[in-house]
């Protein structure tokens, strides 16, 4: 008889720790997880983060996804450092997408502050700057500079790179390259030049008769090792390097745009033809 | 310079860690001093991308981890090594991030005031 009352003591004992136990675990993952997963939520959510997602974003949902489906088999240290590890790389992916929308949206501007540039200029100097427009997309200066098939040429060129600030002058086809598409104070591209870049490099490398200037501005030995990233990048992308004459341009002491550390790339289709 | 993708480095030792119970404990000399060396390389990487001045404060968070790892070097506490090595990279690359992403909203800003004096100057015309 006492027998019997141990084991029916032990028995609603074991229901007991076993109710007790259901009811402490909550259903679902952890409450930092959750804070994880929306956190993502909210970046797939916003589209200057979601089109400009790289594989950040995916790093970033892949390591929310192992924490999700292991937080219970984990220690607390694991845990713990699989957490900090997701949240940073959510951190990462954020800021890596913003900088892309930000880039692209000052290349937009960029072309669009060309576009207004032009104008003021064509304002400031119409007496001396004659611009004859012709029909069938060719332009002839009253210099004679160009002639119109080179222009024509020159235009289907810009027409194959959308994306790239460039524009036509008496120069030939200029891309440039402002100075956030560098590191800060250093001669590394940017990820978003390297795809104006390539961009570049995929029409230049059929077209093996243009003459291509590099001109890097600013009045250090920065300047020159820019426009040497700029021609190695392209020769590495299949357009030879020794077609391109890289070279820095000096401003005059006190110019006004001594500041502007832009690089322009000068394509010189058949100009001499 | 080729910087490894952070779910690369976070696959060495907290996925590693998952795929078999008590990695974490058992992590070796060699592991540790490989993620020492990136942490470094990511932390100075954070500084030329000029993160002192656009990402203050996660640079100084990574500075932090990456003295934490290298007490933990001084003490031979290789796991201790591995875990604030991995914390110090990983924080490094988001200082990087997070001073392009300022770098480029300040570049944008700039062209953006130039763009609206323009249009002023040409009496708001698109």
């Amino acid at each position: 008889m006492k027998t019997s009352n141990n084991h029916r003591f032990l028995l609603a004992t074991a229901i007991a720790l076993y109710v007790a136990g259901c009811a402490t675990v909550p259903p679902g993952p952890p409450s930092e997880v959750v804070r994880l997963q929306n956190d993502l939520d909210r970046l797939h959510s916003d589209p200057r983060i979601a089109d400009n997602a790289g594989t950040e974003l995916a790093n970033a949902d892949a390591a929310v996804d192992v924490l999700a489906r292991n937080a219970r088999v984990l220690d607390a240290r694991e845990y713990e450092q699989g957490v900090f590890i997701a949240d940073k790389l959510i951190g990462i992916a954020e800021a890596s997408a913003l900088a892309r929308f930000e880039e692209q949206r000052g290349m937009q501007l960029g072309a669009e502050r060309e576009r207004l540039m032009a104008r003021t200029t064509t304002i400031d100097s119409s007496t001396t700057t004659v611009v004859t427009r012709v029909p069938q997309r060719v332009v002839q200066t009253d210099t004679g500079e160009l002639v119109p098939s080179a222009r024509a040429e020159l235009m289907s060129m810009q027409n194959q790179m959308p994306g790239v600030e460039s524009r036509l002058d008496a120069r030939g086809l200029v891309i440039r390259l402002g100075d956030f598409m560098f590191e800060p104070g250093r001669a590394e591209l940017t990820p978003t030049a390297e795809q104006s870049l390539d961009q570049v490099a995929r029409v230049l490398s059929t077209d093996t008769d243009a003459g291509i200037v590099v001109e890097a501005f600013g009045n250090d030995g920065l300047a020159r090792e820019r426009a040497d990233s700029v021609r190695d990048y392209l020769d590495a992308r299949g357009v030879d390097g020794g077609r391109i004459m890289a070279r820095s341009v000096s401003y005059a002491p006190g110019a006004i745009a001594s500041n502007d550390r832009r690089v322009d790339i000068v394509i010189q289709s058949d100009l001499r033809r | 310079m080729i910087r490894r993708s952070p779910i690369h480095r976070f696959g060495l030792l907290f996925i590693a860690a998952l795929a078999v119970s008590g990695t974490a404990a058992a992590v070796d000399h060699d592991t540790a001093t490989l993620e020492l060396t990136q942490a470094v390389t990511a932390v100075q990487a954070a500084e030329r991308d000029d993160a002192a001045r656009y990402a203050p404060t996660d640079l100084d968070q990574a500075h932090v981890l990456l003295d934490s790892a290298q007490s933990a070097a001084d003490g031979r506490d290789w796991t201790d090594v591995a875990i604030y090595s991995e914390r110090a990279k990983v924080v490094g690359d988001l200082a990087s991030s997070r001073a392009r992403q300022h770098r480029a909203e300040v570049a944008t800003a700039e062209i953006q005031r130039t763009v609206d004096s323009l249009r002023q100057q040409l009496g708001g015309a698109p």
